[in-house]
């Protein structure tokens, strides 16, 4: 029988976004997304970085893009994982109108028992559209997941 | 084939508000700028730090685009960045590349660094004991101090003598100077070490370009080459190891001159990572400088240590060693011919690196 | 360039915990092994590479522990690439050797998943929290959303995906490191429970606690230390950007069609599948193999999903991929890049354990990050590809 030690790491950060990442939180209080353009590739960056990592250079352009777009990919979690949140959810990459990479993002407003019908209804090339947190407090958690538009 | 130092980039090292990819990116570019070429004239990426003073695992996934990375091949060393540095050197040497960005992130600001370090302990023997980093470097201290009966001012005079050369160097982090007074009058902190002969904890990075000689004379008409390198661990057990000498330095260093094909006599200026003052004196005894014991005598020379103002004034964890290279290179480039540049990582010093730079 | 080869290879049993052993008598289990393999001491060892992901063990930087059994005293140096860290550990090693500082230095990487309670908490810490970190993204779901569009875009059914399974499940139970060591048929994997749908139980790999070790050594101490050593003929590794929604199609992973170009250039492949004879990839989820087959060049995109249901891959087809079991059966993550290696040098030295006959040219990859990683190493019974 050997001696089994438990232990727990409790280890507080307080992670700094940085300037320029903020530019983006405060705008999501206005229910806004933004976006950097590169100034040598024309990409449209979602999320937004300091800097383009294929050109190499600052991206200082914030151009603003839909909260509305198309899904990329999807997956359903159905299961139990420490720290993630209860199953089911539905997570997928969302490609925003305007955007030229694609975000993580929740997304729902279907019924997710099933996954091959949920499927149906989250598929890749759906359109969907954010919902938004009532009173944006400036964190990406405002964007409480995206919905499919309805036709 | 040697291989050599063609750009350097540094950020200024404190308290920084951005996020340590975004600090990454900046000491980069300014390594780029520096050699004066361009991130596709790279072939790979070496990085040295930590992930949990930043508080995300695989931190290189941040660190490697910032660094110039996208599409290359990039490799991290977690440890002090002197390593990323030794790493890239083999790289090079090797003939499997030519021209490598080497970049060293530390970031203390985002979490208490001392519980990053207390998790490095042991769950079994080690950790329960509440010894903390610094208390590790101060029982140190103390058996060195004990041994050879080092007095409290001549540990004092270290700290204002690296203090005042801070005081001169831009990219230092703590530049206030200080007198033996102040420092004697500080508070006892972690026995024998009062606060003012402590480390802070910094922000910041560092960026090298290193490149095989050919192409690194293409690039630069006057690289710094890398002489001799050498690195070595010691028991993790504090128990098990004579605390008052740092042995893995003196087997890093004993390396590293093997290499340079020299010994410490055609030194003429080391970068030490003293994370205490008693530390400076043992290194400088490990590097070869003075005998054992006897470290002190230097300090009242005119020995060229620490133009950057040595770790007791920049100390981002993970990044030391490469910030002491890199303002080696500095000196080589301006003043003088050959240095020597030190780090240490773990618990007292476990693990040392060594390199030998010159002209 | 000097001439690298392995020379010795020292796999623990890996299992959901090893509550026998510490880290470092982990680690030393491994290394002895190693050294024995090799049929050499810690004194003929020069220096040490030691591989791990921080911080899964439960202690930060569990190499400085482990050292005690792999490297005191000597040059030692730690690598941490997340999922490639097995294999950057091992490209680390060998670069120690090229270089002509080292003539034998050891490669090792020990992971003990099964200290955590769970371990998506520390790999939840993988993802940015700025952006990223609310949005439940664990490890199985970064590669469930790859399945999703492959299956899209090619067609690829749940069914394809279970044969990859089964191939592995198969293989595993000769394989006596192996971790999961269970017989299933397409029907267990189709009605076990989905995790992340498409993906299900079965699908995925299991946690594992576990060391290896690998002795990299000189041309001329390799040729007097073994008959047949896995000569290293190439390795490339390759960065993308962070964020997982930059990547420009997912059904295709591109980043490991450049690096895996990049390596066929330098070992002088000029068709993977005629050139390569067995590959060991890192496909910790069924639908992995199928994209990493596909963007490795040995199936042509959207064709990849047939390998294995066609019996392609298995052991007696013409392209065996992962005849140890690979990842689906066994992931100490941050040493599972060491395993492929040592499983692809042991088919080269045609000492495996479930070996495929004549082989003797094995690919071995690893990927890490938010599909971010990869590396790649290429090795042979002979010196050169072209004799």
């Amino acid at each position: 029988m050997v001696l089994r030690i438990e232990a727990r790491w409790e280890i507080p950060y307080v992670h700094s976004a940085g300037e320029h990442a903020t530019k983006f939180f405060e705008a999501l209080k206005e229910k806004r997304i933004l976006g950097v353009k590169c100034p040598k590739c024309e990409r449209v960056l979602v999320p937004p970085r300091a800097f383009c990592e294929r050109c190499y250079v600052d991206t200082d352009e914030w151009v603003e893009v839909k909260d509305e777009g198309v899904i990329e990919t999807v997956t359903i979690n159905y299961a139990r994982f420490t720290g993630l949140p209860e199953p089911p959810y539905a997570v997928g990459i969302v490609k925003l109108d305007g955007a030229d990479t694609g975000m993580l993002a929740y997304l729902g407003g279907v019924d997710l028992s099933d996954w091959k019908k949920a499927h149906e209804k989250l598929n890749v090339g759906t359109r969907v559209k954010a919902v938004w947190k009532g009173k944006p407090e400036g964190r990406i958690t405002d964007i409480l997941y995206f919905r499919p538009v309805e036709e | 084939m040697k291989v050599g130092i063609v750009g350097i980039g540094m950020t200024p090292f404190g308290v920084h508000e951005e996020p340590f990819y975004n600090i990454a990116y900046e000491a980069a570019k300014k390594a780029l700028e520096d050699a004066e070429i361009e991130r596709h004239e790279l072939d790979n990426v070496v990085l040295g730090g930590y992930d949990v003073s930043v508080g995300r695992t695989i931190s290189n996934m941040y660190t490697a685009p910032a660094a110039g990375g996208y599409l290359k091949d990039e490799i991290r060393v977690s440890d002090d960045a002197l390593y990323a540095l030794a790493l890239a050197y083999m790289r090079i040497k090797s003939g499997i590349f030519d021209v490598a960005m080497v970049l060293g992130y530390g970031h203390c600001s985002e979490t208490p660094m001392e519980l990053v370090e207390l998790l490095t302990l042991d769950p079994l023997f080690h950790r329960d004991t509440g010894l903390s980093y610094q208390m590790s470097y101060a029982m140190q201290s103390y058996a060195y101090k004990m041994k050879y009966g080092v007095e409290d001012e001549v540990a004092a005079e270290v700290v204002v003598k690296d203090r005042k050369r801070a005081s001169k160097y831009e990219y230092a982090h703590v530049r206030e100077e200080v007198t033996v007074d102040d420092v004697l009058s500080s508070q006892m902190s972690v026995f024998p070490l009062r606060e003012l002969e402590l480390p802070p904890w910094s922000d910041g990075c560092v960026a090298l370009i290193l490149a095989e000689e050919t192409m690194a004379k293409r690039i630069n008409p006057e690289p710094i080459w890398v002489e001799g390198l050498g690195w070595n661990t010691e028991n993790y057990h504090l128990g098990s190891r004579d605390l008052a000498e740092l042995s893995s330095t003196r087997k890093a260093a004993q390396m590293a001159y093997k290499m340079a094909g020299c010994d410490a006599k055609s030194v003429e200026a080391a970068e030490i990572m003293d994370l205490t003052p008693y530390h400076h004196l043992m290194a400088l005894e490990a590097l070869g400088f003075a005998e054992d014991g006897r470290g002190e005598e230097l300090i009242q020379s005119d020995f060229n240590a620490n133009s950057s103002g040595g770790a007791l004034c920049t100390n981002a964890h993970g990044t030391t060693g490469l910030f002491l290279a890199a303002s080696l290179a500095l000196q080589i480039r301006n003043e003088i011919d050959m240095g020597i540049s030190h780090a240490v990582s773990g618990y007292a010093a476990q693990n040392s690196v060594v390199a030998i730079l010159g002209v | 360039m000097k001439r690298v080869a392995v020379v010795g290879v020292g796999q623990t049993n890996f299992r959901t915990r090893r509550d026998d052993k510490t880290h470092p008598e982990l680690t030393r289990e491994a290394v002895s092994r190693g050294l024995e393999h090799a049929g050499i001491t810690m004194d003929d060892v020069d220096a040490f590479v030691f591989g791990t992901m921080d911080p899964f063990d439960g202690i930060n930087c569990p190499d400085r522990w482990s050292s005690t059994a792999a490297g005191l005293g000597k040059p030692f140096m730690k690598i941490s690439t997340g999922g490639t860290t097995g294999l950057t550990t091992g490209i680390a090693a060998y670069q120690h050797v090229a270089s002509g500082l080292f003539e034998v230095v050891v490669a090792v990487c020990t992971q003990r998943v099964g200290e955590n309670v769970d371990a998506q908490p520390v790999l939840n810490t993988a993802v940015d929290p700025i952006y990223e970190r609310h949005s439940g993204v664990g490890a199985i779901s970064v590669a469930a959303i790859q399945a999703t569009v492959h299956m899209q875009k090619y067609g690829t059914t749940e069914e394809q995906m279970a044969w990859v399974s089964v191939k592995d499940h198969e293989n595993a139970l000769k394989n006596p490191y192996a971790h999961i060591q269970k017989k299933i048929g397409v029907e267990d994997v189709l009605s076990s429970p989905v995790v992340s749908s498409p993906l299900k139980l079965y699908e995925c790999c299991p946690r594992s606690d576990g060391s290896v070790a690998i002795v990299f050594a000189s041309e001329e101490k390799a040729e007097q230390m073994r008959d047949n050593p896995a000569w290293v003929i190439a390795e490339s590794s390759i960065s993308d950007s962070y964020f997982v929604g930059d990547r420009p199609d997912l059904a295709v992973w591109d980043s490991l069609s450049i690096a895996g170009r990049r390596l066929y250039r330098l070992a002088g492949i000029d068709d993977p599948k005629k050139d390569i004879d067995v590959a060991e990839l890192y496909s910790p989820f069924t639908i992995q193999e199928i994209l990493e087959l596909e963007a490795l060049g040995f199936a042509d995109k959207g064709e990849g999903a047939r390998l294995a249901e066609e019996g392609v891959t298995f052991i007696d087809g013409d392209m065996p991929t992962n005849p140890s079991g690979g990842v689906l059966c066994t992931n100490p993550i941050g040493a599972t890049g060491l395993v492929r290696l040592g499983e692809a040098s042991l088919q080269v030295m045609g000492e495996a354990s479930n070996q495929v006959d004549g082989a003797e040219v094995a690919l071995a990859h690893a990927w890490g990050g938010t599909l971010q990683f990869h590396a790649l190493m290429l090795v042979s019974s002979h010196k050169k590809l072209r004799r």
